[in-house]
């Protein structure tokens, strides 16, 4: 499982922004880049999904992780439920607050990331890969179409946080 | 490129909990459907100990049954954070507002929340700080002033912050206030030699804090909201 890391990690190393739309945002418009990584669909609340054959794994982003600050508890639903696109199926909780986590697509839950309970933290340490959340049979694939790519999703971040 | 920003204040003065929490739900609701601007409500609880999502009920320390017998209620409740105790004297906010709009993230929010309780601290000359990390919250020295608890659903807030102005501490005593032990809480007046203002000129300080932190540039007061007034409103 070889995922290719975005541009985002070589300019994060240069430290340059990865937009190309200048005018849109100031020199610095990102205070950090966020690995952001091909192959992936990505939510506007900032989750992330992966698509394999029958089974969508969901997971938030490197960049919500870092906005979260560290996960202490992280809340998920049962095997077997139901969840829909835009929907909560679950809460983390770090800095005092619990966010929810929303569902880019619909589907039952055929699995949950158990170790998450144990190890919350791992959302923070690995939000791509151990810090996956939930593992979902889609009921409507064609809301994949709907979610954002890399591209889509680095240029929505850097203008989400050049807003404050 | 700043766009002007609104916010709706709403002086509630004593307020039930559940009163409170149901009036935050239906603004929640309206905020993320885009029918309401920013709003935050400003007010104290009657005598509440609440918990927050991880029901760390192991840390009230006298049975449940026995909290009639010193006034308080209970409450469980979606929040971030630990148990903690409200009480007359106790200024509270609960801003509802839109992350999203203003490029936050939890922690963020947080931090500002912290800073509008240092900043309300320090105009009285009192040093406070955030918490050390895992400690959200405001200390002055190693005593907690300032508690802080938060919901974000969908981008929109709930809950927020608590300030200790001058509220009875003893009702700390029955718990691990914020699940740190061997930690005390203190308030304004026990950090200040002066005569304190009314509390609702320090209410209207603290407001006025997170407004400017915040950045919203027109505010609208709304007095005594023809909403749930508790019964037991006491001045």
């Amino acid at each position: 499982m070889a995922l290719r890391m975005w541009a985002s990690s070589t300019s994060n190393a240069l430290r340059i922004s990865v937009s190309s739309k200048a005018h849109l945002s100031p020199a610095f418009s990102l205070s950090r880049c966020f690995s952001i990584l091909d192959g992936l669909k990505y939510a506007s609340s900032h989750e992330w999904v992966k698509h394999e054959g029958s089974v969508a794994t969901i997971g938030i982003t490197d960049h919500a992780q870092d906005h979260l600050g560290e996960v202490v508890f992280v809340e998920l639903p049962e095997k077997g439920g139901s969840i829909s696109k835009g929907g909560s199926f679950g809460a983390v909780e770090s800095v005092k607050a619990t966010s929810d986590i929303n569902s880019p697509i619909s589907g039952e839950v055929v699995e949950v990331n158990s170790k998450l309970s144990e190890s919350p933290g791992m959302i923070n340490s690995s939000p791509y890969e151990e810090g996956w959340m939930i593992k979902v049979k889609p009921t409507n694939p064609s809301e994949l179409e709907s979610l954002m790519g890399p591209k889509e999703y680095t240029k929505f971040c850097e203008e989400e946080d050049a807003s404050h | 490129m700043r766009v002007p920003r609104n916010l709706e204040v709403w002086k509630m003065g004593t307020v039930s909990y559940l009163d409170a929490l149901k009036l935050q739900e239906k603004l929640v609701s309206d905020r993320k459907a885009n029918k309401i601007s920013d709003t935050l409500l400003s007010l104290q609880h009657l005598p509440t100990y609440t918990l927050g999502k991880r029901r760390t009920d192991h840390n009230l320390l006298i049975p449940e049954s026995a909290l009639k017998y010193i006034g308080a209620e209970l409450h469980y409740t979606q929040r971030g954070g630990d148990i903690t105790f409200h009480g007359p004297r106790q200024a509270i906010l609960y801003p509802i507002i839109s992350l999203r709009d203003i490029g936050l993230g939890a922690r963020n929010y947080v931090e500002k929340l912290e800073l509008t309780m240092i900043r309300l601290a320090s105009l009285y000359g009192v040093k406070a700080n955030a918490g050390q990390k895992g400690e959200t919250g405001v200390w002055v020295r190693e005593k907690k002033i300032g508690a802080i608890g938060v919901r974000i659903s969908s981008g929109i807030t709930s809950h927020g912050l608590a300030f200790n102005i001058d509220p009875n501490l003893e009702y700390f005593k029955h718990i691990v206030p914020c699940g740190i032990a061997d930690k005390e809480v203190t308030s304004l007046r026990r950090e200040v030699d002066l005569v304190l203002p009314d509390d609702e000129v320090i209410h209207e300080q603290l407001i006025s804090c997170f407004v400017r932190l915040f950045g919203f540039s027109n505010v609208i007061s709304k007095e005594n909201p023809p909403i749930l007034l508790d019964d037991a409103k006491r001045e």
